[in-house]
């Protein structure tokens, strides 16, 4: 039997930004079931955050609900005015873990402290009892040792157990509903793993309705009952797990999932959404997704669709779903099947590593640190080659030491020890300001926050011809605004952006006119330092689409670092995967994801989500425990095991590696 | 109105209506547009405020009531009058605020003193926070200056500022250069502090970083990516500075240090208000507003600005 806990009814929140008024919410309507998982899709900006944090009447104070009904067990929520009103429901009945668990934990209390305090607050709770229910909720979830880590301060602990934390205090009260905001989207995918079993089975236990936001369809596939698609401050899709992602109806699902890396065939381009989403600030006429939908009728740039109910559990915001539109969405049916079949006939041949020759070789560096007087080993003896025309990409969690290796190479550090080779020249040790200025010239870098590598004060025309300036690489002033031009249709943004500065830009945007500062050089090679991982998932394929249609014109060489798997087998010809400053495995791309050898890759394989809910249901979640390795008298080495797959091990693992492989 | 909508979708629901539409490339990438700007948005927050407005204008016709009245009136601030009778005159018709205990006419005294204690502020700012800036820049992008400018610091601030500038002012004779070089030469260290902590929370940021992959030499990391975005802080440490050094050299005269008694100041003339101020209270009255509103009124302009500059309040 099906209860509904909450319904949300044409919900309209409206936001006072800057003297104008915007529209974050325009008419939502979901109900959530009690003991059932929903979960909130959608690019950044479309409101589902917002929406949500109404349901506890958290909006940012110049945000209010203008319109609409949120009814919660028969009281009606958006009648509340004072904070007392809202204290009986929040925290209490409905609770809230937001993305960073850096921000929702105060650093100078320990926090047990703050769990029980949460439970002396509502509940009034004797001390003591609070405390020993404190240890009890934390042991729930999944912390060892409790009663020791009660008195500890949450920068003892780790990301992924810091979000535990958190979650611990948002269930303290025993709430009804948890609402979790990209709950796993600051965490390595592993970690991420283990946190959304968590948080299953504490649903489980405790009965409690969930709801998750995020904008990974991956996730989504693997925790949710109901998912609801959101677009521009509204639900254009609602439905099952597997009706939205076996049977997607609306444009912008569509969209959703085929702009997916996991989808995607290698050498053609992935599918993406172009554009970016609306300023809420304008009134929307029609289907808001109109304007960046190649395939969109005239009718959705002219009227709002009603919501199609396309089964009992199914229902879709979309023309499409009109009988008047049955040829024309025959015709799209069938050209997306003739693009399938094509995409698997261009599948592009593999890098031809025979007569390749190496562009970028390094051998037996390490990064060191210091930090407070403690030296650590950022990244530790490691070695690889690149060879000119590939993409090696660099695959690790964070602080494995990824990013260090990037930018030693790019000698942004300059102590770095071990050998760098660059197009046959030494490139390690002390360079003389001509000879850096001569490896910047051909070596170039791609950051990876857009949000924090543009100068906020320059405008994009100045930006992008930094390096032209540095170099003088122009004749005239004309030669050098034809190139900036060139570039700039070359990344797919237009001419007269270049009058505006960074501010004014979404993040896709934003990176890409970094991409554009740093080829606008015509660089040989280029390190993307995490390029894609501060983007949407729908942005991301656009960038990833530039990068592989600007090394194919030309003909670059990428060292790609990233943190998910599932990119990296979209994008490169060989995968490194490194832990702990090591490189513990490196192969070629299919090779590697036919046979993982290093246990650490093959748990960072199984944690990698699939948008698809029956295989992740059925899947299987390795971990990777370092103690496994026994290296004290058998001393690891970096072994080539077949041609080109390289992994790190001793001895014995070595041999038992090659059992599995059948060697 | 209901019917006409449902009128409206009849007309708008036809079946050729259902055919493919033009894609049009510029309009997707639109939404990402926003017109924010910096600048515009501080000051639009920091004039938000009514207080803001009023203090603003305040110090407004000060300034330029200091600069305007010395310019435009004929009565001397420094006539001595040897008739008695003129002497610690009451406020009348005359002498708005009355005189002093030589006859001198407290309202032309005020405004003199006002452009003279306000040009020393000025001139005191701008050379700790000049100073301060080029120091701190230099400071925070070397690091091995930090042992040695530590100790300065931690030397130059651990000295009672009252001893020092007491030390100074027996050195010297006591002049506006005098008064000068005795704050200017001690205020620029704790600026240069100050836009070290700053320069170095910029420095390693990674469009920083950025620009140096792109060979971008020094000077124009400096010239392009640092000083943008710590002239708001310039402007409101200069803010600041301002009314601490008029207070310096008011406290400074009142312990007769300060300026020679025959220089019109502020300081000057808060101090002899101050010596007949049993008999004649009125004599301090208008010098002391004056001395208060400014002190007041920059500190809240800094502040106000401080908040304002800050983005995260841009809303």
């Amino acid at each position: 039997m099906r209860n509904v806990i909450l319904s949300a009814r044409d919900v309209e929140i409206k936001f006072r930004l800057r003297e104008k008024v915007l529209t974050a919410v325009r008419g939502a309507t979901l109900d959530l079931y009690e003991g059932e998982t929903l979960a909130i899709v959608g690019e950044s900006g479309c409101g589902k955050s917002v929406f949500t944090k109404s349901f506890i009447g958290m909006l940012d104070k110049n945000g209010w609900v203008s319109g609409g009904s949120l009814l919660y067990r028969g009281e009606e929520l958006t009648r509340f005015k004072t904070e007392r009103e809202w204290l009986r429901i929040r925290g209490k009945k409905i609770a809230m873990v937001f993305q960073d668990p850096m921000t929702s934990l105060n650093p100078v209390r320990t926090v047990g402290e703050q769990i029980a305090e949460v439970i002396v607050w509502h509940f009034g709770t004797e001390h003591e009892q609070a405390k020993r229910e404190a240890v009890e909720i934390l042991r729930r979830v999944g912390i060892g040792d409790a009663e020791y880590r009660y008195q500890q301060y949450p920068h003892e602990f780790s990301g992924g157990m810091r979000q535990r934390v958190v979650i611990a205090t948002a269930i303290a009260c025993r709430p009804e509903i948890l609402i979790c905001d990209e709950p796993t989207t600051a965490l390595d995918v592993t970690v991420q793993a283990q946190i959304l079993a968590l948080i299953k089975q504490l649903q489980k236990e405790l009965k409690m309705t969930v709801v998750y936001i995020t904008h990974d369809l991956g996730v989504v596939a693997n925790v949710a009952d109901w998912v609801s698609v959101m677009y521009a401050g509204q639900i254009v899709e609602y439905g099952t797990s597997r009706d939205i992602f076996h049977d997607p109806r609306h444009p912008y699902t569509k969209a959703l999932l085929q702009s997916l890396p996991q989808l995607g065939v290698k050498g053609c381009d992935l599918y993406s959404i172009k554009g970016t989403p609306p300023t809420l600030y304008k009134q929307i006429t029609g289907d808001a997704f109109a304007p960046r939908n190649p395939d969109a009728m005239e009718i959705d740039f002219e009227a709002e669709p009603p919501m199609f109910q396309v089964s009992d559990t199914h229902c879709a915001k979309t023309w499409l779903l009109h009988p008047f539109a049955r040829e024309h969405a025959e015709k799209l049916n069938f050209a997306e099947e003739a693009r399938k079949k094509e995409a698997v006939a261009a599948q592009a041949p593999p890098f031809d590593y025979c007569k390749a020759d190496k562009l970028l070789s390094v051998r037996n560096l390490t990064v060191k640190f210091r930090l407070s007087h403690r030296e650590f080993k950022a990244v530790d003896n490691v070695s690889f080659d690149v060879y000119r025309g590939e993409t090696l990409s660099l695959v690790g969690e964070s602080g494995s030491g990824k990013t260090t290796i990037g930018r030693a190479v790019m000698k942004i550090y300059q102590k770095a020890e071990g050998e760098i080779e660059y197009a046959g020249k030494r490139i390690d040790g002390k360079l003389s300001k001509q000879e850096r200025r001569e490896l910047h010239l051909h070596l170039q870098m791609i950051f990876q926050d857009p949000m924090a590598s543009l100068n906020e004060r320059a405008k994009v025309d100045y930006i992008v011809s930094e390096g032209l300036y540095n170099y003088r690489l122009f004749a005239n002033e004309e030669e050098r605004m034809r190139r900036v031009e060139q570039i700039m249709a070359e990344v797919g943004l237009n001419r007269d952006f270049i009058s505006r500065f960074p501010h004014e830009f979404s993040g896709g945007q934003r990176q890409r006119i970094g991409i554009a500062r740093s080829l606008v050089m015509n660089p040989d090679f280029v390190i993307a330092d995490e390029p894609i991982s501060a983007l949407d998932v729908s942005i991301r394929a656009q960038v990833i689409n530039l990068l592989n249609k600007l090394k194919k014109e030309r003909n670059l060489t990428y060292l790609f670092i990233a943190h998910d798997l599932s990119v990296v087998k979209f994008i490169s010809d060989r995968i490194a995967v490194i832990n702990k400053g090591r490189i513990v495995e490196m192969a070629t791309c299919d090779e590697l994801f036919l046979h993982p050898l290093h246990p650490y890759t093959k748990a960072l394989l199984s944690a990698v989500p699939h948008p698809d809910p029956d295989r992740e249901r059925a899947k299987e979640l390795l971990v990777y425990d370092a103690s496994i390795h026994n290296y004290k008298i058998d001393k690891p080495v970096w072994c080539e095991i077949t041609d080109r797959h390289f992994v790190f091990g001793n001895r014995y693992e070595l041999d038992m590696y090659r059992e599995e492989l059948g060697i | 109105m209901k019917s006409e909508t449902v009128k409206n979708m009849d007309v708008l629901l036809r079946p050729e209506k259902f055919r493919a539409a033009v894609f049009d490339r510029t309009a997707s990438e639109e939404g990402g547009f926003s017109n924010y700007s910096y600048w515009r948005s501080t000051i639009r927050t920091f004039f938000r405020s009514k207080f803001v407005v009023f203090i603003v204008a305040l110090i407004g016709m000060l300034i330029l009531m200091a600069f305007l009245y010395p310019a435009l009136s004929k009565t001397d601030p420094g006539a001595i009058s040897t008739n008695p009778m003129t002497w610690n005159k009451r406020p009348n018709a005359d002498h708005w605020f009355g005189t002093d205990s030589i006859g001198r006419d407290i309202w032309a005294r005020a405004w003199y003193g006002t452009r003279n204690s306000f040009l020393l502020a000025f001139f005191i700012a701008c050379s700790d926070v000049g100073v301060g800036t080029v120091v701190g820049a230099l400071w925070g992008y070397n690091k091995k200056m930090d042992p040695v400018m530590i100790e300065i610091y931690n030397v130059m601030t651990n000295i009672p500022s009252t001893v020092y500038l007491v030390l100074l002012a027996y050195i010297m004779n006591t002049s506006f250069l005098t008064l000068f070089i005795a704050m200017a030469s001690r205020g620029w260290i704790v600026e240069a502090r100050f836009f070290r902590n700053r320069i170095l929370s910029i420095r390693d940021s990674e469009y920083n970083v950025a620009s140096k992959c792109l060979g971008t030499p020094m000077r124009r990391i400096v010239s392009r990516n640092i000083i943008p975005h710590i002239v708001s802080l310039i402007i409101m440490e200069t803010a600041l500075v301002i009314p601490y050094s008029i207070s310096s050299e008011v406290f400074l005269s009142f312990i007769g240090i300060g300026m020679p008694v025959d220089a019109v100041t502020l300081g000057n003339i808060v101090n002899q208000g101050r010596s007949s101020f049993a008999l004649h209270p009125y004599q301090m009255l208008l010098p002391t507003a004056i001395l208060c509103v400014i002190t007041i009124a920059f500190y809240v302009i800094g502040n106000k600005f401080a908040d304002a500059s800050d983005p995260r309040n841009h809303v």
